[in-house]
């Protein structure tokens, strides 16, 4: 039971907002989140696959078939909403029994499966109460168990963490995983919360203005992002501008880089980036061992414009002639001069200071 | 400013104390309060024929009146919310506007020229006072259903039941009429409060063997004080039951809808 | 397009509403504007009518002192219930909003033995040496029936303006205060502006009330005070009458309300509060 959009567009009606030419398959037990700013069309994507929304262009495609003419309530869709959305004057069980009791299901049965769906979230206890009792937690337990019991053919999850606690939000991510997980169900999570998806998803995609810009795994989007905006919105980042000098060479505003340049030749404009855990604290001065293969790390020395104690990590930004340098490292020495090493440098196409590292 | 509140609060109960007494006292002519306490003006307008048949009609309008407006108002209350847009909202909002901007007295009198007229010959019947009493409460209806739906999130709602299989019938059995309720009894005892004292229109268009409470009552204030009173303090009371039972089922519904948030 | 309901459910839904409307309504409505306007002669009788003059200047001053009145009361009123605890308010609001539903008739009668002839309050301040004859009158002229229908009106004032007042920040007025402005001064110079728009609805709302009703009139004073409805409720009311000069006045009853309406909404109102009128 895969999901699947072909070459979806949908623009709201006198508005130029909206999703442009998007084509993506969620598979049996996989979990897809969708990230990206507010207003990038990451809603509007799970609008289309609820069916609340209809596209202009392209199909909607469940199980390999053609649902875009469909009305939500033939879709069997399990929908997981920012609110939850319980029925506040249902009972918790009579919640989850509610997708069992408009399909005619008796109710001795419905009963029984819904507190045993219940059961499966640790609500079980909670049965016979009313959604008003609830902590924030509970009730997205509850919403969850709901949008499961009828076994729809995709679960829909809606900026599910977004309206709790941040202490309670790991053990409810990890909580979603496990059931779905469980249920082997194909999940398309939409959430503006970077962490959260590269925590528990299979597969990212990356919304900007309505289009899907790179779409990989966790582990494929934070080590190789497509371009600067995602390796900006993915994690912390180093970005500078930079043109080619020759083969291995990339000259920028605050020196030059000894990298990889296949594929680019001299003279073309180019972003350099670099994630901050892997810029190197070097002894002052000192020519550190170079780890990182052929090619010689580059070097650079500066004053500590600011430094975060994190507890675990320090994160250090360094004032260097043309720039700053961010690196977090784990170590407690002052850190004046630094080194990265070749194969931590990805070369990114060249992109105007979008992302607030260059004024 | 709590001076002026205080005298405010006497200002609002004065009239209806000297009602209150003035319908118990034996006599009242020229003293400061009425003397002496009797039953009697209540037993002389339970037993006047005219007041026994205006209080029925009265009821039967305001149990009319309640009901149309349920089935003429929710539907298009529901209809407003759901469809709106700039253009609806905004024809919503004339229709609200439109009785105060359209008094009570002008309504009554097209009324008149309307339909005494040989293709609409229904001046005097109590089916157009019912019309009626439903022209002037409808708007308060459909603006204090809209708001409440608003309130609800009833959209929310009804958003999860479409995903979790319901059709339109059935979400509006299992979802709409439960939550919306208690604020559905809340509006209509409003209007049954609002329709049980309605005389500007009724003086007009009532027939005289359909004329409700109200317009019979000002008959009275012609007559004896201690039976203007007491037919008076009847409608009060009747009004004031209608309108207090409405604010509590709305407090009732409003610690509901906070509960839930 | 909407997911809740499609087109023809809604539409369906709408038409017995749009019915009652049309028919209750618009054409009433209607038909009294073609009366006053396929008459050309009507308005010309009316303008040369010097009962009319005197009820439109009854009705301007009724319609400017009363909600005026009602305005300053309401929110002195507004003041004090916004500082009261939730549950003291609540019960406030109730009692204030019960004359809201009370008939026109409730508060005449109980006017006329307040303030009446032989009121109480009339005959308390004859004890005083007050002519009753003058106090009584009182309730007779425009302002006296002013003051009658602030009993209906100050609760609409009320219910306008609190929720203007709840929302305001009062750390602003201590913020003021801290700046060096005094207490009244603050309230004019930060408070005002920023309800402005809820005092100028209340008081349009009220105005339209206030020009429109008839019923509280004529039960304290027949048709004997000058105000524009009960110059035409006796034209209405009497056979044999000039129906498109009826329709005529009537027009001008629905301008003057239909301007003080457009101006309250011109201004900008928060929050409706609109019941239907008593």
């Amino acid at each position: 039971m895969t999901l699947k959009y072909e070459n979806v567009s949908f623009t709201y009606p006198g508005a130029t907002t909206g999703i442009f030419d998007i084509s993506l398959e969620i598979d049996k037990g996989e979990l897809l989140a969708i990230i990206g700013a507010s207003g990038s069309g990451k809603s509007t994507i799970l609008k289309l696959l609820a069916g609340f929304v209809s596209p202009d262009h392209g199909r909607i495609v469940i199980d390999g078939k053609d649902v875009s003419a469909l009305s939500p309530e033939s879709r069997r869709l399990g929908v997981v909403f920012q609110n939850y959305a319980l029925f506040p004057h249902m009972r918790l069980w009579e919640n989850v029994a509610y997708p069992l009791k408009v399909r005619g299901v008796a109710r001795s049965e419905r009963h029984a499966r819904a507190v045993e769906m219940l059961d499966r979230v640790g609500m079980k206890s909670r049965a016979d109460d009313l959604p008003a009792a609830l902590s924030g937690g509970q009730q997205q337990r509850v919403a969850l168990a709901r949008a499961l019991v009828f076994e729809p053919q995709g679960l829909l999850l809606d900026e599910p963490l977004s309206a709790l606690d941040a202490s309670l939000r790991v053990e409810m991510r990890d909580e979603i995983l496990r059931v779905q997980r469980a249920s082997g169900i194909a999940t398309l999570l939409v959430t503006h919360d970077q962490e959260e998806a590269l925590s528990i998803a299979d597969k990212i995609a990356v919304m900007r203005d309505g289009r899907l810009i790179q779409i990989g795994t966790p582990r494929e989007l934070y080590e190789t992002p497509a371009n600067a905006y995602v390796a900006g919105f993915v994690g912390q980042s180093n970005l500078w501008q930079g043109k080619v000098r020759s083969d291995g060479m990339v000259d920028t505003e605050i020196g030059a880089f000894a990298c990889d340049t296949q594929g680019h030749s001299s003279g073309d404009a180019v972003t350099v980036f670099v994630r901050p855990e892997r810029v190197l604290p070097a002894a002052a001065g000192g020519e550190g061992q170079d780890a990182g293969g052929d090619r010689p790390a580059s070097h650079f020395s500066g004053a500590v414009d600011a430094d975060r104690y994190l507890g675990p990590i320090r994160r250090i930004d360094l004032k260097v002639p043309g720039g700053l340098i961010r690196l977090e490292t784990h170590l407690r020495d002052a850190v004046t001069s630094v080194r990265v090493p070749a194969d931590a440098i990805r070369l990114l196409p060249a992109h105007r200071s979008q992302t607030g590292v260059f004024p | 400013m709590p001076i002026v509140a205080i005298a405010y609060f006497l200002f609002l109960f004065a009239p209806v104390l000297l009602l209150a007494l003035g319908s118990f006292g034996e006599s009242w002519s020229n003293t400061l309060l009425p003397t002496g306490f009797t039953w009697r003006w209540y037993e002389e307008v339970a037993s006047d024929p005219s007041f026994r048949r205006a209080f029925v009609t009265s009821l039967q309008i305001v149990g009319l009146t309640c009901v149309l407006n349920v089935l003429v108002g929710l539907p298009l209350a529901y209809a407003i919310q759901v469809g709106a847009k700039g253009g609806v909202r905004l024809a919503t909002r004339l229709v609200t506007l439109l009785p105060v901007a359209v008094p009570d007295l002008v309504l009554a009198f097209g009324f008149i020229l309307v339909f005494s007229s040989d293709q609409l010959p229904w001046l005097g019947s109590f089916w157009l006072l019912a019309a009626g009493h439903l022209v002037l409460t409808l708007p308060y209806t459909v603006t204090a259903l809209v708001a409440d739906m608003e309130q609800l999130r009833l959209d929310e709602y009804e958003h999860a039941a479409a995903t979790l299989g319901a059709p339109f019938l059935a979400r509006i059995r299992d979802i709409v009429f439960p939550l919306l309720g208690p604020s559905l009894v809340s509006s209509m005892l409003t209007v049954a409060a609002l329709s049980i004292g309605e005389f500007q229109l009724s003086n007009l268009i009532a027939g005289f063997l359909s004329r409700p409470y109200p317009v019979v009552l000002l008959q009275a204030f012609y007559g004896a004080t201690g039976f203007a009173c007491a037919a008076t303090i009847v409608l009060l009371v009747l009004a004031a039951i209608a309108s207090l039972a409405s604010s509590l089922t709305s407090r009732l519904s409003n610690n509901k809808k906070a509960a839930a948030a | 397009m909407s997911v809740r309901a499609s087109r023809k459910a809604l539409a369906a839904f709408a038409l017995p509403g749009c019915i009652t409307l049309g028919l209750f309504f618009l054409l009433p409505v209607g038909t009294v504007m073609t009366g006053a306007l396929t008459d050309g002669g009507a308005f010309v009788r009316l303008v040369n009518d010097p009962v009319f003059w005197n009820g439109l200047k009854g009705t301007l001053i009724l319609g400017t002192a009363a909600p005026l009145f009602s305005l300053v009361v309401g929110f002195c009123i507004a003041l004090t219930l916004n500082r009261l605890a939730p549950k003291a308010k609540t019960a406030a609001l109730i009692a204030i909003s019960l004359p809201l539903t009370f008939s026109g008739l409730i508060v005449a009668y109980g006017f006329i033995l307040l303030v009446g002839r032989a009121g109480f309050v009339t005959l308390l301040l004859a004890e005083l040496g007050f002519d009753p004859a003058v106090v009584g009158g009182f309730i007779f002229s425009p302002f006296g029936l002013g003051l009658a229908y602030s009993y209906y009106l100050v609760p609409r004032v009320v219910l306008i303006v609190l929720p203007a007042i709840g929302n305001f920040d009062r750390n602003q007025l201590i913020a003021a205060r801290s700046l060096g402005a005094g207490a009244g001064r603050a309230m004019i110079d930060v408070m005002l502006p920023q309800i402005a728009p809820s005092l100028v609805a209340a008081f349009c709302l009220t105005s339209a009330v206030a020009v429109g009703a008839y019923g509280t009139a004529l039960a304290l004073v027949g048709t004997q005070v000058n105000i524009l409805p009960l110059v035409l409720y006796s034209k209405i009311s009497e056979t044999g009458t000039d129906l498109p000069a009826a329709s005529a006045a009537s027009l001008v009853l629905i301008a003057i309300c239909v301007l003080i309406i457009s101006l309250g909404e011109a201004v900008g109102r928060k929050g409706s509060t609109s019941r239907a009128r008593g």
